[in-house]
């Protein structure tokens, strides 16, 4: 590598710095929340394509929800900057009561554990995590 | 026959200023009318992405082009640098890029590589810039040594390899709508590749093209973008996470994991296998995620 290309590369990663930079600084990106069933409906079928889900479970903030469909599988949705993301949940899942709060780990060391407060069905859903599929 | 090779500066290079212009002017705009078009944890990231993807260009530069006049040598006719030339480099590389992008949905050890341009859930120009670490391991470059082989010198193809990605970078976007039908008909525009980068199974595997769509109109691959099906971008399965680390490797060692579980007489299948595909039906592949919606729908 010459002395221009790293010249060049050091230049480019202070770029970056300042562009990620300028996009926090505009406040972009927002606060985006799971606003009603309906929409956790759509970003159920958005993560896997066909989940129809018959009971929903939203959290208070609507930060996350979990579904179940009419085969029994569940769906843990949580949110991952802008966006959120869908796991089918299987035995590997981790996941603790604490009142009305439900703390669930996927088991992916890159997804985060996610405390939903599901207020007084935290507990239904809670005993519905013990009648998982194998992964 | 001798050709005179002149001396070609790195195009990339000298649109740098630009990218970075134009990305500061679609923040201006997601500001105004779509915030959440920008996350500045996914803008990191696709940065990153992209500077890594130079160093690791720069470490393998020499051999790829070394690879390049080791084909060049073997050539069927010497193609001189004159202007019908540069068009038909041009042309025929772009028709390779469609070969080698196709290859790169369909193929694991291709997709391991050229996964990580799709795997961000936002599209804007910062996800162009989103370019693999491992092209040369995925064998990225193999695709353009047909050129050398016909006649094309390697630097007259790296030329014009630079202007097709260049042309490619603006197309990332949710800020430009639609363009004319005659130009929407020739050339691979936002609302093309909207659908490229979608995860909604309607639009799985389809507009493959670089800069002229004309190819994936005219091999069966061309969806136009719908109104009433508005595009999600990202992955089939979305990382859920903004690491680097992850978001350079995550298929790879998702190809050795299976590879070292699976039976002996499907492990190849793991490597070359279309992405989604399991010997025991417990994951999907793009073709049976769109067959299942259909039947669904």
């Amino acid at each position: 590598m010459t002395l221009a290309e790293a010249i060049q590369i050091i230049a480019s990663l202070i770029a970056v710095l300042l562009l990620a930079g300028l996009a926090r600084w505009l406040g972009l990106g927002g606060d985006v929340r799971i606003r009603d069933d309906a929409h956790a409906i759509q970003l159920a079928d958005e993560a896997v394509s066909g989940f129809r889900p018959v009971a929903i479970a939203r959290d208070k903030a609507g930060i996350g929800a979990l579904l179940r469909d009419a085969s029994g599988r569940q769906m843990l949705l949580v949110r991952n900057g802008a966006h959120f993301v869908g796991r089918l949940l299987d035995v590997n899942i981790v996941a603790r009561l604490d009142q009305q709060f439900l703390t669930i780990g996927t088991g992916e060391p890159l997804l985060a554990p996610v405390t939903l407060n599901l207020g007084p069905e935290a507990q239904y859903w809670a005993s519905g995590l013990r009648h998982l599929p194998h992964g | 026959m001798a050709n005179f090779v002149p001396d070609l500066p790195q195009p990339v290079d000298y649109a740098i200023p630009a990218f970075i212009l134009l990305i500061v002017i679609e923040m201006i705009w997601a500001k105004r009318r779509a915030p959440e078009a920008y996350e500045p944890k996914d803008t990191l990231t696709s940065l990153l992405f992209g500077v890594g993807s130079t160093v690791a260009s720069t470490l393998v530069a020499g051999m790829v082009f070394a690879a390049g006049l080791w084909c060049y040598q073997f050539r069927i006719v010497t193609i001189p640098f004159e202007w019908w030339a540069w068009i038909a480099c041009f042309v025929l590389d772009d028709f390779l890029y469609y070969v080698f992008h196709r290859s790169a949905h369909r193929v694991r050890w291709f997709w391991a590589s050229h996964v990580n341009h799709h795997s961000s859930q936002h599209y804007n120009l910062s996800t162009a810039l989103r370019q693999t670490w491992t092209g040369f391991l995925a064998l990225s470059f193999a695709f353009r040594l047909p050129l050398m082989l016909i006649g094309f010198h390697p630097a007259m193809v790296a030329f014009v390899g630079g202007v097709n990605l260049i042309y490619q970078f603006w197309i990332h976007t949710e800020a430009i709508k639609r363009f004319p039908r005659w130009f929407e008909y020739l050339m691979n525009t936002p609302s093309h590749h909207r659908v490229h980068h979608a995860t909604n199974p309607r639009y799985l595997d389809s507009n493959y093209a670089g800069v002229f769509i004309i190819w994936d109109r005219m091999l069966g691959t061309f969806i136009p973008e719908r109104d009433d099906d508005p595009v999600r971008y990202g992955i089939v399965k979305q990382l859920g996470t903004f690491s680097l680390f992850w978001g350079v490797f995550h298929e790879w060692i998702g190809i050795a994991r299976d590879v070292v579980k699976a039976p002996l007489r499907w492990k190849l299948h793991y490597l070359f296998a279309p992405p989604g595909w399991s010997h025991d039906g417990s994951r999907e592949t793009s073709d049976m995620i769109r067959a299942r919606w259909e039947a669904d729908d």
